[in-house]
């Protein structure tokens, strides 16, 4: 396998070891390692270990966006730039790669595919559902990796030029709104999928229920976490019952 | 469930664990799909899948951001996906509540030993160290197979106890439940609901994200009418 592919293969061990200290900078490493090998002198040569080194360093992005990174410094060390700018390099891509990721994947497409599944399962098509959120969650998902892999290693030091392309600017303009959308509409959809068959007065204080329970974690404030105060009601609920026999 | 069941649910459970952030985060470990296979392995996905659309809402409140703990829905599904699959007569709204109770449980317990693992992890970059900053390939392969396995040996754990916990609540609790189904289904709606529509808004705001978050409602409304 060329070494693109071997690199492209272990960007989805990034953050096996995950730690405190380095985040993903050993699955960094582990990821840049086999396109390192052809430096001069082969993986015994002191260009191959000054870089394996360097390449484990602190690193922290979101995962399917550090492929650009990890694109880009094996350029850079082909190229035999100085170290100190392959450095900067890394410490840069961290913020921009992170912000980029965490909007268009964890707070757009994720919820967005996620709720489309949802809404899937209530509309009757059964395992279907969880078969098109897998697919059409990993399409985006996998090309993402393989682009940023890709553009890294083409543009190396000038990886930012990757990060002004139009189709990256046209998705996070449509992401958030397309996942708002998306989400709103399963709502509804999964309400009444939850409550099939039951009398209008269920529906009806479960609706209240919800929009109750929203409420209540708004005025909790932003450090209130929803499945906590959600645990608890149910915990409560469960107990209760067992009780009341 | 017999043993190969078990045995099967588990070994699932452990790599949809490994999935949430070891490798390769292509998201078996969310809720909608780890409640399906939990439901396949027994030969009955649909209850599976039921379980597992129910906790997809809640797994909708936290997003996983930056280096953020988030609850680890995976391996706790698959086994309350599998219990839900195993009871031939079907899960009542209130053996759901049980079941749905353990999986929270079992999510939350997956973010704190998650913070463990990363914590093991830290040790093992400090005990290599040296060789790390020698260029040593041995050491980071090393480091990276630490934390594989101990990160499928929190998701083993995980699964092991939310398939012992889910089956103790959907057979034996379950039976004993006297409040009404009617309030377990409500419980359930408004709770797993009022999550989204709270995760929905606090994303949105009050611009014209929010004005987008209405008009999906608004849309999904309007299906659910022309459906029912």
């Amino acid at each position: 396998m060329p070494a693109f592919g071997r690199v492209l293969a272990r960007l989805f061990v990034l953050q096996a070891s995950w730690n405190y200290e380095r985040m993903q900078g050993v699955g960094f490493g582990y990821a840049a390692e086999p396109a390192l090998r052809a430096l001069e002198g082969g993986p015994q040569g002191a260009r191959y270990r000054a870089a394996l080194a360097r390449e484990a360093h602190f690193f922290n992005a979101h995962p399917y966006f550090a492929s650009l990174a990890v694109g880009a410094a094996v350029r850079a060390e082909m190229d035999g730039e100085p170290p100190e700018r392959i450095e900067r390099l890394r410490e840069t891509l961290c913020g921009p790669l992170g912000s980029i990721g965490d909007r268009l994947f964890w707070a757009s497409w994720l919820p967005a595919t996620s709720a489309l599944g949802l809404a899937l399962v209530a509309l009757g098509a059964r395992w279907w559902a969880a078969v098109a959120f897998l697919v059409l969650y990993n399409v985006v998902h996998v090309a993402c990796r393989v682009w940023g892999l890709r553009a890294g290693w083409d543009h190396g030091l000038k990886v930012v030029l990757a990060l002004q392309s139009p189709a990256l600017r046209a998705a996070s303009r449509v992401a958030a709104p397309l996942a708002s959308v998306v989400v709103g509409a399963a709502l509804p959809i999964a309400f009444a999928w939850q409550l099939r068959g039951a009398s209008e007065r269920t529906w009806l204080v479960a609706a209240v229920g919800a929009a109750l329970f929203a409420i209540v974690l708004r005025l909790l404030g932003p450090r209130a976490s929803g499945v906590a105060l959600a645990g608890a009601l149910l915990a409560l609920t469960w107990v209760a019952g067992l009780l009341w026999s | 469930m017999n043993g190969l069941d078990v045995a099967a649910v588990v070994v699932l459970g452990t790599l949809v664990g490994l999935d949430v952030a070891s490798v390769p985060q292509a998201m078996f470990s969310r809720p909608l799909v780890a409640g399906l296979l939990g439901g396949v392995v027994v030969g009955a996905p649909l209850p599976g899948l039921t379980i597992g659309a129910i906790l997809e809402l809640f797994a909708m409140d936290a997003l996983p951001v930056g280096a953020a703990r988030t609850p680890d829905w995976g391996p706790g599904t698959v086994a309350v996906g599998a219990v839900a699959g195993s009871h031939p007569s079907g899960i009542m709204a209130s053996g759901l509540l049980g079941l749905v109770v353990v999986a929270v449980v079992s999510a939350w317990v997956g973010g704190l030993l998650t913070h463990q693992v990363r914590r093991a992890n830290v040790d093992s970059v400090v005990r290599y160290r040296t060789a790390l900053e020698a260029g040593d390939v041995r050491a980071l392969l090393t480091i990276q197979r630490q934390g594989l396995l101990r990160d499928a040996t929190r998701s083993f754990a995980l699964a092991s106890i939310a398939l012992a916990l889910g089956d103790v609540a959907a057979s034996l609790l379950a039976r004993r439940w006297g409040g009404s189904q009617d309030l377990a289904l409500i419980v359930l709606a408004a709770s797993s609901i009022g999550v989204v529509l709270h995760a929905g808004w606090r994303r949105a705001g009050p611009g014209l994200q929010g004005l987008w978050l209405l008009g999906g409602v608004g849309a999904g409304a309007l299906v659910t009418v022309w459906l029912t």
